[in-house]
């Protein structure tokens, strides 16, 4: 620790802290433009100019680390002198525009001069003005108006790691710019607007949507991602303007852009707002008696239902209820039946935890940090922040395996590029290369899994999964020794040909590095959707006896299900073989779903109940890693649409004959003793840990041309395809060929193709991308139009496919 | 001796423009930058210097200032971005008759208020500035009145440097690199370090790192670890597997020959690739041995073999061909190499051991080696060395230091050094020193090897040393030790190896082929003659000519390194041979070899010099520099162990040590005749 005496005030803190945060520690507030706790210190605005004593110059607190036995002082007459030309040099030139500024309000600036009082022009120089840039999306930049704070280029570069913006050309020239000078591409996460303390950088959609202290702020959770962000949702005359999030949130005010962005979706035309049934206008009375009256009408076993990751904790629970009790059917499932129920359930089994071992800021401390099968940017943005902030703030070694390039290999000391259905493979080469290196397994299996480890060939291990031994050791090199390691995984083993194997592998290797239970690291499963886990752990999984979400499919074309009632869900749209699915459902007696915006499968619906988005209604989400957070209404759903809440407690009141309709509250209390870990005092603490016995699938042919269906960064789930900010950004979705694939079949660019696989085929236009080995093709699987995810069967999230030219 | 006008360099005034008594003053400058034309007045951090009563004063003020808004400011501070705006459109509108007197107020105003700057490009602008305002405030007024300038109109030549970079022999812009450290942005850091450095893993290990003697944070505590923060932008590229960014201009069709792959001819090769001419490197050594004196006379403990390689690796990849095994001279003449190519690189570099001098020494005695470089390029190549159990190496230097290093990693029991004088004294680094130190070499100071002892089967036994004591100083001040009569004594030992210097081998070149070599045995080029007031030639530290074009006398033929230089050090090399591919680039490409007015003030800078260390620098002294973390104990040097010493800096630690640099950027403008 480090004494030192600030203004008079005698303080202690540890080495390192600046002379800023020691004061800001005893209340003693030193005025700051450029600072932003989050990143780097830039020193660049000079008006937390400090005096300390015996040094003949005024020294910057944002960046001056203290030293035993200083005296400070932050207030004098000299100071203020200095901070008051300073600031008067930052107006020479800076546009008196204050009027029709998107910042007038919530300007640093304008509170600063203010604070200061600089009340006049001080200096003077030739006026040079620069262009505006109108040409950008989804942000609009006036230089101008600049102050070179730098907190947007360094929020890009050091939390974002998009690197699009920079500080370009010299002296009073010098402005933040796109690297190249070309129209701003990046990944639109808006980050840089929310750090902006002028009106520089300033968001489109927002622009002349009012002033700031108009709009009423709510705080909420976003309703994307895994990651969970704390978001403010800005709305006014009933509609959400902004959203955004404060530092001092659990995500350190970071989002991505759909948490930004994405609220577009819910101001869409496409909203829906009255209730159907057989494809004519009803009133919600109508509806809900008639959903009750038909649901009934239906042996429980021939009713199904498809839970939403969307909805909120509580929903899902009384969705359960209305289908598990109400109708008792057993027959509930979700899109995570695809993948995610059954990695939560390996999880629990094998090392008895519930979702990821420790909360995601585990990830920030962590000292090694292992990324498998995950474009995690895409999947869970704010998760790649996190390994972003462990591999460049805590030196942490990253090692990332995917099947393709993503994003975070410029920050992997590690990158290995394994071949599609290698995955246990891969993971047990790493986990053989590991006790090669004198990693240890210790618990319960240890020895047999030793064992059978040992009886594995490296060599063979290596070449099945295509990644050279040498690498796979360099990256077991990186991990082995870790005090805190991350093992984070994704899509591609959750949904991989062989996940069950796959994931237990990934359990074994996070056994084996001893993850679980440290300081810092864990296991962390990345799900795309924000509720999954909290989805499962409301019971909406299949009951004893009950279909999954592939056994419906079948159980419906057998004619075993007749109902099925669909709440927050489109299979049409990402499911696996969708065309099939479609045919299926076409011969269901009754269609009923539940949702918010018009698509395919409402349009064949019997009954359709609009409900509510995220922004409109009250609840809780539970991320992955076990956080149950709160979201508040801003705003209420379109005029005719229902909270969904709402809807599915007045069907159990229909259904079941007793008029009572349930409260929130009440059925939080309800969902407290069904599920201990939404007691009172909630504490996810991991039980025994075994190691599993090690299954590698036997290999199979591997197909010519494999086609991966995933995520992209420019969207979450469909509805951000009713978000005009997302759809102005994403690119045409396209599937991507390696320049080697592309070659072969004699295509370029844009060509057109049919990709034909044994549920069928699509066409599509080439895009011929570095980021895929030979052999494997990627297509997002957001676009309805293109609906890559009707080429896959099954589970899995890859499939054979053929390529001929269109 | 040219008298000085005015001068308020170093904060000294000097004004014999009212006559009287002229007050004296001397400035390492030349008398003509180019040596022809006279340098007629200085402007920089320090001050004004005026030689020449005709230069226009307000007008290089004005000039000076835009040229540091608007070329050298980055913006990245309030006060520096628009103080210097403000002050440079200021001074454009005295020009132009269009300011009040009063305006003039706001220079002191504003050089004041720049003490406030992030860095002291912009602050230590305002210094000339404010000295031309204050002491020629009548030639401000006038112009602000309207009258014409009767002044002649001077060239404006100016400098952007900082003191670390202007000392570093490459002039790596090191402040630059430092920042991009500091912004967490190490592949850019890696970029401008190889604008002027293609070896950044060596240099970020083994460089002497002179940099750092001229670093301004040693006036407030301890210099910037720059040289390990250079290894720390290197290493990163290589820890994550990144692709070095380089793309070599259009391939051109003249063909250039270098003559060893060494720091300076792997260097000069580098940038001609990256200019895209088509280079080949002829090295006598076998491949996989490539890096010259960095390969072979630097130990793998401190630059490990395959990071060396890496950096070749890259270098070669830029359309560098190495064709190793071949020596000139020998397997191919310097002559076919002239008739081959349109231009010729000398760049052999100092391999051969200088003799000691010692009794017994060319006796062909069993044990005594031919020298240090030898017995290490032996060592490293897997060669029988000769070595025995008890080596006694003779010398003060780093090769020496090196050779007690290696004996040990080679099984000797005993590995003692000899140096004549004590050990501060030594050549070497002191962390060389310390380190041979901690593996357990014995070091004997002051003593002086009179002769060599062997038994009658010419095996040696020992070696007879007499001990060494300070005598009168000698006319130079310098005490000169001299032997203590009685003193003798003998260090038991079976292995001798001399390790007091080595000089280029240049007996390929035909004594009849027009290229001249010196008495110190390094080859003659070409120099501006740049004379000091006192009208002798400006040297630099070698003894050599300031400022030197680095063509032979023998026309499409030029020298880089060791071989031109004298024995010194990778990084001069380095820079030598950067320049030297410049030169042979103006060469190929305007027919003249020359050097550019900016190499010219590169050149009259390093003498001037830019640091200072008299600076009082105020800061304050809170952050420590950092130290790589250093593998410790006796079995780091174990036989066989020659794993890596030192290793780098975390990158926690590296933006950290970053954040101390002062960015010490600073421009410097001379008014030349036109």
């Amino acid at each position: 620790m480090v004494s030192l005496m600030i203004d008079g005030k005698n303080t202690s803190v540890e080495a390192g802290t600046t002379i800023l945060e020691a004061a800001l520690a005893i209340g003693i507030k030193i005025p700051t433009l450029c600072w932003l706790q989050k990143v780097s210190p830039t020193g660049a605005c000079r008006i937390c100019a400090v005096e300390v004593e015996g040094v003949d110059r005024p020294m910057t607190a944002c960046n001056t680390p203290v030293k035993e036995g200083i005296v400070v002082t932050t207030q004098s007459e000299k100071l203020t002198a200095i901070r008051k030309k300073i600031m008067e040099l930052m107006l020479v030139n800076h546009p008196l525009d204050c009027p029709i500024c998107d910042a007038g309000g919530e300007c640093d600036l304008q509170d600063n001069c203010y604070g200061l009082e600089v009340a006049k022009p001080g200096y003077s120089a030739v006026l040079e003005r620069r262009p505006i840039r109108y040409d950008w999306k989804l942000l609009e930049s006036d230089p101008n108006r600049c102050i070179l704070c730098e907190k947007c280029v360094k929020v890009d570069h050091e939390i974002v790691g998009c690197d699009a913006i920079a500080v370009v050309d010299r002296g009073e020239a010098t402005i933040i710019d796109t690297v190249d000078g070309k129209p701003l591409n990046c990944d639109f996460c808006g980050n840089c607007i929310a750090v902006c303390p002028t009106g520089t950088l300033i968001s489109k959609p927002f622009k002349f949507k009012g002033r700031p202290w108009t709009f009423d702020v709510t705080k909420s959770v976003c309703p994307f991602c895994s990651t969970g962000c704390q978001i403010e949702y800005h709305s006014k005359d009933g509609r959400v303007e902004r959203v955004t999030s404060e530092d001092s949130t659990f995500n350190e005010g970071n989002l991505c852009i759909n948490g930004r962005f994405g609220y577009a979706y819910l101001n869409s035309p496409e909203r829906l707002k009255t209730p159907m049934v057989d494809k004519k206008p009803v009133s919600w009375d109508t509806a809900l008696s008639t959903v009750a009256e038909r649901l009934k009408s239906f042996p429980a076993s021939a009713v199904a239902g498809i839970a939403s990751p969307r909805l909120t904790n509580e929903e899902n629970f009384l969705f359960a209820k209305l289908i598990k009790t109400t109708i008792g059917s057993p027959n509930l499932d979700s899109e995570a039946g695809l993948g995610f129920s059954s990695a939560i359930n390996i999880l629990k089994n094998q090392i008895g935890i519930d979702g990821a071992s420790a909360t995601i800021d585990r990830i920030d401390k962590a000292d090694a940090v292992l990324v498998i099968g995950s474009d995690l940017k895409a999947e869970s943005t704010g998760i790649e922040y996190r390994v972003i902030k462990a591999a460049t703030k805590n030196d942490a070694k990253l090692i990332v395996a995917n099947m393709r390039t993503v994003k975070l290999r410029k920050y992997a000391n590690s990158y290995l590029i394994y071949k599609p259905g290698s995955e246990s493979s891969l993971v047990m080469a790493i986990a053989k290369a590991l006790v090669d290196a004198g990693c240890k397994p210790a618990g319960n299996g240890a020895d047999s899994f030793l064992a059978s480890l040992s009886a594995l060939s490296m060599t063979e291990l290596a070449s099945s999964c295509g990644v050279d031994e040498k690498s796979i050791r360099a990256a077991a090199a990186l991990l082995a020794g870790s005090k805190n390691p991350a093992v984070i995984f994704g899509a591609d083993i959750i949904r991989s040909n062989s996940s069950a194997e796959a994931v237990s592998a990934v359990a074994n290797l996070a056994l084996l590095l001893g993850a679980v239970g440290k300081e810092a690291g864990g296991i962390f499963p990345i799900d795309e959707k924000n509720n999954s886990l909290g989805m499962i752990e409301m019971g909406a999984v299949p009951g004893d006896g009950g279909l999954d979400i592939n056994g419906m499919i079948d159980a419906i074309e057998n004619g075993q299900i007749k109902a099925l009632y669909i709440a927050g869900a489109n299979p049409l749209a990402s499911f696996p073989d969708n065309r099939r699915v479609k045919l299926a459902l076409e011969t269901l007696d009754l269609l009923i779903v539940q949702d918010i915006l018009a698509n395919e499968l409402t349009a064949m619906a019997h009954i359709v109940l609009p409900g509510s988005a995220a922004a409109e209604k009250n609840g809780s989400f539970t991320t992955p890693d076990g956080r149950v957070q709160e979201l508040q209404n801003a705003v209420n759903p379109p005029e005719g649409a229902k909270e969904d809440f709402a809807i599915i407690s007045s069907i159990i009141a229909c259904c079941s004959g007793d008029a009572k309709h349930q409260t929130l509250e009440a059925v939080s209390d309800e969902i407290a003793l069904a599920n201990p870990l939404y007691g009172s005092s909630v504490n996810r603490t991991t039980s025994a840990a075994a190691f599993e016995p090690i299954i590698i699938p036997a290999g199979t042919a591997s197909p010519e041309l494999t086609l991966l269906v995933g995520a992209s960064l420019f969207h979450n789930g469909t509805s951000t395809l009713y978000s005009e900010n997302n759809v102005s950004v994403a690119a045409e979705e396209c599937i991507e060929f390696s320049a080697a694939d592309a070659a072969r079949i004699g295509v370029s660019d844009g060509a057109g193709v049919v990709v034909k696989s044994d549920s069928g085929s699509i066409g599509s236009k080439v895009k011929v991308s570095d980021n895929l080995q030979p052999g494997l093709l990627f297509a997002s699987y957001h676009s309805i139009k293109l609906n890559a995810a009707s080429l896959l069967a099954g589970k899995a999230n890859t499939v054979a496919v053929t390529v001929t030219k269109a | 001796m040219a008298q000085v006008v005015f001068s308020s360099w170093g904060r000294n005034i000097i004004d014999n423009r009212k006559g009287g008594e002229a007050q004296e003053a001397t400035f390492r400058l030349p008398v003509a930058h180019d040596g022809v034309t006279p340098m007629a007045g200085f402007m920089g951090w320090d001050g004004l210097i005026l030689f020449d009563a005709a230069v226009d004063v307000p007008q290089m003020a004005a000039e000076y200032m835009k040229r540091v808004q608007t070329l050298y400011c980055c913006g990245k501070c309030t006060p520096g971005k628009k103080g210097t705006k403000v002050l440079s459109d200021l001074l454009a509108a005295v020009l132009e008759g269009k300011a009040k007197e009063s305006d003039l107020d706001t220079v002191p105003d504003l050089a004041e208020l720049l003490k406030n700057c992030k860095c002291t490009l912009c602050q230590s602008s305002t210094i000339p500035v404010f000295d031309a305002v204050e002491h020629f405030r009548d030639d401000f007024v006038s112009r602000i009145n309207g009258v014409k300038s009767d002044k002649k109109e001077h060239r404006l030549i100016h400098k952007y440097t900082a003191p670390c970079q202007d000392k570093c022999p490459a002039h790596i812009d090191i402040p630059a690199y430092i920042e991009a450290i500091k912004e967490y942005r190490f592949d850019e850091s890696l970029e401008v370090i190889r604008d002027n450095m293609p070896l950044p893993s060596v240099c970020g290990r083994v460089c002497p790192h002179p940099c750092e003697t001229a670093c301004r944070r040693k006036n407030v505590d301890e210099p910037i670890s720059i040289m390990v923060l250079k290894r720390s932008a290197s290493d990163y590229e290589w820890q994550h597997n990144l692709t070095p960014p380089m793309q070599p201009k259009p391939r051109k069709s003249q063909k250039i020959a270098v003559v060893g792959a060494g720091p300076a001819g792997l260097a000069a090769a580098y940038y001609l690739a990256l200019e895209g001419y088509p280079v080949t490197i002829y090295e006598a050594l076998p491949e996989g041995y490539g890096g010259g004196m960095i390969a072979v006379g630097i130990p793998a403990y401190r630059m490990p073999r395959h990071i060396l390689q890496r950096d070749i690796d890259i270098i070669a990849s830029m359309g560098v061909e190495i064709i190793y095994d071949t020596r000139i001279g020998k397997d191919i003449s310097l002559a076919e190499l002239k008739e081959k190519f349109t231009a010729v690189l000398l760049a052999p570099g100092a391999h051969r051991s200088k003799p000691m001098g010692v009794e017994g020494e060319d006796a062909g005695y069993k044990g005594f080696l031919k020298g240090g470089i030898d017995f290490l390029r032996e060592a490293y190549m897997g060669k029988p060395t000769g070595m025995g159990n008890k080596v006694v190496v003779v010398g003060g230097g780093n090769t020496a230091i090196d050779c007690v290093r290696v004996a040990l990693r080679e099984g000797a029991e005993l590995s003692c050094l000899v140096y004549r004088r004590s050990r501060k004294e030594m050549p070497a680094d002191v962390w060389e020193v310390d380190g041979a130190d901690e593996e357990g070499v014995h070091f004997e100071f002051q003593v002086l090897p009179t002769r060599v002892i062997a038994d009658e089967s010419g095996q040696i036994t020992g070696v007879e040393c007499v001990r060494m004591a300070l005598g009168e100083p000698d006319a130079s001040g310098r005490r000169r030790p001299e032997p203590m009569a009685g003193s003798e004594f003998v260090i038991e030992c079976d292995t001798v190896i001399p390790a007091i210097g080595q000089d280029p081998d240049l007996s390929f070149i035909p004594a009849d082929c027009g290229i001249d070599i010196t008495k110190w045995n390094t080859i003659v080029t070409q120099y501006v003659p740049l004379k000091g007031a006192d009208g002798r030639n400006l040297k630099d530290g070698m003894g050599n000519e300031l400022a030197r074009t680095l063509i032979t006398d023998l026309d499409g033929v030029f020298a880089s390194g060791d071989a031109e230089i004298g024995p010194l050090t990778v990084v001069a090399c380095v820079g030598n041979a950067h320049r030297a591919a410049r030169v042979i680039q103006r060469w190929i490409e305007e027919g003249k070899a020359y050097i550019t007015d900016d190499e010219l003030m590169e050149d009259i800078l390093t003498n001037l010099p830019v640091y200072d260390k008299n600076e009082q620098v105020p800061w304050l002294d809170s952050a420590n520099r950092a130290h790589q973390v250093e593998v410790h104990g006796k079995e780091r040097a174990s036989q066989g162990n020659y794993q890596e010493v030192e290793l780098g800096f975390t990158n926690q630690q590296a933006v950290k040590e970053a954040e101390r640099c002062l960015r010490c950027y600073r421009m410097a403008m001379a008014a030349v005749s036109q």
